[in-house]
């Protein structure tokens, strides 16, 4: 008999031992983190031109002046590279390249337009190459000349 | 070309060969990369829907003898072409069913607003049974009236004509009121029916909804089913009700 | 005799040791990546189902490498990315590159550019970067767009940026719902208004009476009632289903951009929904437009702006206290909103402001421009509009087209300053000089009573492609004849919005006609191929509102 008052005893605190062990430790320092985030993706680095006035100001057409024409200085810029891969029908060429400080670019691996008039070739998967490159009026570099650099890899 | 369960390898492998020899081959497929027309379609805009309703599904009491009625209708199809369903009918108290009108109906939109319907109707309930070719159109006219006018015609060579329009006054954004009526109307009497020649019924109803959801709404109303001309005449003589106003209570469903 | 010196022990020993070799590394490929960015030039994305709890109810959507919205891709302009999709759900899938020029078997188009991703497949997207800017990629297969298959896309400058910037967050906008999509466009098709809870009541009349006078109300009523058409009809899916999301996270959660006093941060704004226009403003913040579809535009501050579906903007702001501002979106009929909040501490939050009243739209929006309550005499359509109204998928024909660039739509309150296109200015002027060879008329057209939506008052499967020749240059002239703005997405091809800048047009993907407008911009067809050309509201594109613009 008393084994059985003992029995229901216990079977009367494990709801009590279960519900204590449930009940998370409240933690206002929880409700923080558990606000989600957005994830940084970084800042800006170096501009690459100046940041322009709003709009409608006459300056605006100035400062564009001035983009087109610092643009034009720049034409032509010369790099040497690896040729990945050639496209003929899209006229493009896929290339590793070491940087080209005329313009300020790093090493990179890209794809350039090659203009109409350049003969590709010449031109195959795995060669060095010697080009030159120009800004189109859209922003796109594209190829005037490509030549094999002689030597093979 | 889909990828085997069993080896990741040669799934990836399998995959990044179609994926260059799809680009080798549209260079030299000519002009125009893409896959051919007769490929499944980007959009599949023909699809096929189906609804039906149950715009009355309510018990008629008047103090007296009860009534239970039902008038629903549904349909499967495409934006152009559908097949319907439209049924009716009024159980009374003693267990005749009465008003049985059933109709099956190819309906092909017409107009912005209506379609136009053709098939059979049948009326099946305590009387004895009549065929009829239906032909009609249904559809919302200006101010937002739904409208079905319907014209049949029986192997015998009567006619008939049925009248029924509706319209939805929001009081709130769910409580809505809804005036309703059906009229029929008949070329030639059918005594066997109880169906007089010209005018011969009338129903139309107030019923007030709450939808608590769009496809759940239960209403209370008022109706008067009211018989007219040769119709009434005959309703007197077999000692039948040629007009009663009733309390209804139903509920309005839609899937 | 010696035997061969490889037994077969040691064949078998050997192959199962380059089988080691080679199987490793793909072994850990075909493990996608679980991070929130994936940057690099090689990508594995696995669109699969994904259980996710966003109203309390548990329910399953569909998402990319277990996240809804898929992960942030970083891509450099001027790399050639390859991205290995694999499909895990059960029916066909893709993935469409939004505003991204890509050759066209690589746009992720089923039945224009390739045949879709069947379950289990894997297709390996591979194409050049030829572009900058904020843009995002969806699947373009049935509703899955709209279970959770849609994620941003940032490319980095080659040159670098224009603007200075300190911080930089992806904002994605989109609407999430528990129900079967296509149990909603089912709805639509019985009822059109089935999610219109803010329609005019017999309150709304009495109040109207009371202002107007009854004659006049009674006078708008039957205007709009002759012609079945109802002004509350701002979007045909409403904050009753959907709850609208920031990032993923709906604005009870708080989602947070952190940043410190003095800093530049720059926001993407992304609309990936389905079916929702947002308005965004950060209270107490102005902002300075950078970008529009991915684009450089001269700078321009506004208080507020209207995204609607499938657009970016970029903005810079430069928050000048240490607190929370609340980012507030809320949906173009005014039924809900996503919120978020740009704070210094993680934690904080600022007042959300109370929704402005609904708009309502007006006899411009019908195509009516000036004519109330019948004053004017009733112009009539033409013969072509006749005809064009007489269709079965046509509700209206607009008798006045109006171009209302300038105009930032319906719903605004004039004391703050929304962005229009009219302010939207391209930085560099258009690539291509040549004006248009001709002129392609569209009409954006629909049925609101049926739920059929076009152009010309067809459907997709009724009409044919629009053919235009390789290197063409053109003209597109939208006019919308129906009473909800269309947010217009040309695949592949620039669209240069004639917006009154000359040369300086702003190059767009996606672009919203208002109710009664009509628009124009210029394309040059300079990537042949299939092109998807469809309204991107979700529900519109799948009823019909579709065509193929076909470059050859």
């Amino acid at each position: 008999m008393i084994v059985r008052l003992y029995r229901s005893l216990l079977i009367g605190l494990v709801p009590i031992a279960f519900s204590a062990c449930a009940s998370p430790e409240p933690a206002s320092a929880e409700q923080e983190l558990a606000v989600p985030l957005g994830v940084d993706l970084g800042g800006s680095g170096p501009v690459a031109a100046p940041v322009a006035p709003a709009q409608g100001e006459p300056a605006y057409s100035e400062h564009l002046d001035q983009t087109q024409m610092a643009h034009a200085g720049a034409n032509d810029a010369h790099g040497t590279g690896t040729v990945n891969s050639v496209d003929p029908a899209q006229h493009k060429v896929n290339l590793s390249h070491a940087p080209i400080p005329e313009i300020g670019w790093p090493a990179m691996t890209m794809e350039f337009p090659v203009a109409p008039s350049v003969d590709l070739k010449a031109i195959k998967p795995g060669i060095r190459v010697n080009f030159t490159i120009e800004q189109q009026p859209g922003g796109m570099y594209e190829i005037k000349v490509i030549t094999p650099a002689g030597g093979g890899r | 070309m889909s990828a085997s369960r069993t080896s990741p390898l040669a799934a990836v492998l399998a995959a990044f060969a179609t994926a260059a020899a799809a680009q080798i081959s549209d260079a030299r497929d000519g002009p125009m990369p893409g896959v051919p027309s007769d490929a499944a379609p980007p959009v599949m805009d023909r699809g096929i829907f189906a609804h039906a309703i149950l715009n009355e599904l309510e018990g008629r009491f008047n103090g007296g003898n009860p009534e239970f009625r039902w008038e629903g209708q549904g349909w499967v199809g495409t934006d152009y072409d559908k097949l319907w369903i439209k049924s009716e009918g009024t159980l009374q108290s003693n267990g005749a069913l009465d008003d049985g009108q059933q109709q099956f109906l190819y309906a092909r939109a017409m107009t912005t607003y209506f379609d136009v319907q053709g098939g059979l109707r049948s009326d099946i309930d305590s009387r004895p049974t009549r065929n009829w070719a239906a032909f009609g159109i249904q559809g919302v006219a200006p101010y937002f009236f739904d409208i079905e006018v319907t014209g049949y015609a029986s192997g015998e060579g009567h006619l008939a004509a049925k009248l029924e329009g509706s319209y939805d006054l929001l009081i709130t954004q769910r409580l809505i009121l809804q005036p309703q009526i059906e009229i029929n109307l008949y070329s030639k009497a059918d005594p066997a029916r109880l169906i007089g020649a010209g005018f011969s019924d009338i129903d139309t109803g107030l019923r007030l909804r709450y939808e608590f959801d769009r496809k759940f709404a239960p209403y209370i109303g008022v109706v008067y089913e009211g018989k007219l001309g040769q119709t009434a005449s005959l309703a007197r003589q077999a000692g039948e009700s040629t007009g009663d106003v009733r309390f209804v209570l139903g509920v309005r469903v839609w899937f | 005799m010696t035997g061969p010196v490889f037994t077969r022990r040691r064949l078998l020993g050997g192959a199962a040791a380059i089988s080691a070799l080679t199987l490793a590394p793909w072994r850990s490929r075909s493990a996608p990546s679980r991070a929130p960015v994936l940057s690099g030039a090689e990508f594995q994305l696995e669109i699969g189902a994904e259980p996710l709890n966003i109203t309390g109810r548990p329910v399953t959507g569909t998402g990319i490498n277990g996240q809804i919205p898929a992960p942030i891709l970083r891509w450099r302009e001027g790399d050639t990315v390859a991205l290995a999709v694999t499909n895990r759900l059960s029916e066909p899938s893709s993935i469409h590159w939004h505003g991204v020029r890509t050759p066209s078997p690589m746009d992720g188009v089923p039945g224009l550019s390739f045949h879709g991703i069947a379950p289990g497949e894997t297709f390996v997207y591979r194409f050049p970067v030829r572009q900058s800017g904020t843009y995002w990629y969806h699947s373009h297969s049935a509703f899955q767009e709209q279970t959770g298959v849609y994620g941003p896309i940032v490319i980095v400058p080659r040159g670098g940026y224009a603007e200075a910037f300190d911080r930089d967050y992806v904002v994605m906008l989109s609407d999430w719902t528990d129900d079967n999509p296509g149990r909603i466009v089912s709805n639509l098709k019985f009822q059109s208004d089935y999610y219109n809870y803010a329609q005019r009541t017999l309150g709304g009349f009495v109040a109207d009476a009371q202002r107007r006078g009854l004659a006049e109300t009674v006078a708008d009523r039957l205007e709009w009632g002759k012609m079945r058409m109802s002004p509350t009809d701002i979007l045909d899916v409403s904050g009753a289903p959907y709850t609208y999301l920031i990032n993923g996270q709906p604005p009870g959660r708080n989602w947070t951009a952190l940043f410190r006093l003095g800093e530049r941060v720059r926001l993407r704004f992304i609309n990936g929904s389905s079916m929702s226009i947002f308005d965004v403003r950060i209270e107490g913040l102005p902002m300075i437009v950078v970008q529009a579809d991915g684009n450089d535009v001269v700078p321009v501050t506004v208080d507020e702006f209207r995204i609607s579906v499938a657009e970016t903007y970029d903005v810079i702001v430069q928050p000048m206290a240490e607190r929370a501002y609340t980012i507030f979106a809320q949906a173009e009929d005014r039924t809900g909103y996503a919120r978020g909040s740009l704070a210094s501490q993680a934690g904080m939050a600022a007042a959300i402001p109370p929704m402005d009243p609904r708009p309502m739209r007006t006899m411009a929006d019908m195509g009516m421009a000036g004519m109330e309550h019948g004053e004017m005499p009733r112009m009539e359509l033409s013969p072509e509009g006749k005809r064009l109204e007489a269709k079965v998928g046509v509700d209206n024909v607009a008798m006045m087209p109006t171009e209302r660039l300038d105009r930032a739509g319906e719903g605004f309150p004039s004391s703050r300053r929304v962005l229009s296109y009219a302010d939207l200015r391209a930085i560099r002027p258009g690539s291509d000089p040549r004006p248009a060879s001709r002129d392609i008329t569209l009409h954006l057209t629909g049925n609101m009573q049926r739920f059929m939506w076009g152009f010309d008052g067809k459907k997709f499967s009724e009409a044919e492609p629009i053919l235009l020749q390789r290197g063409e240059r053109v003209r597109f002239v939208l006019i919308n004849d129906s009473m909800m703005e269309h947010p217009i997405h040309l695949h592949g091809l620039w669209s240069e919005l004639e917006s009154g800048h000359g040369e300086y047009r702003p190059y767009k993907h996606t672009i919203n006609v208002k109710p009664g407008e009509q628009l124009s911009y210029l394309v040059t067809a300079d990537e042949p191929g299939r092109w998807a050309y469809h309204c991107h509201l979700l529900y519109h594109m799948e009823m019909g509102m579709f065509r193929e613009v076909r470059v050859a």
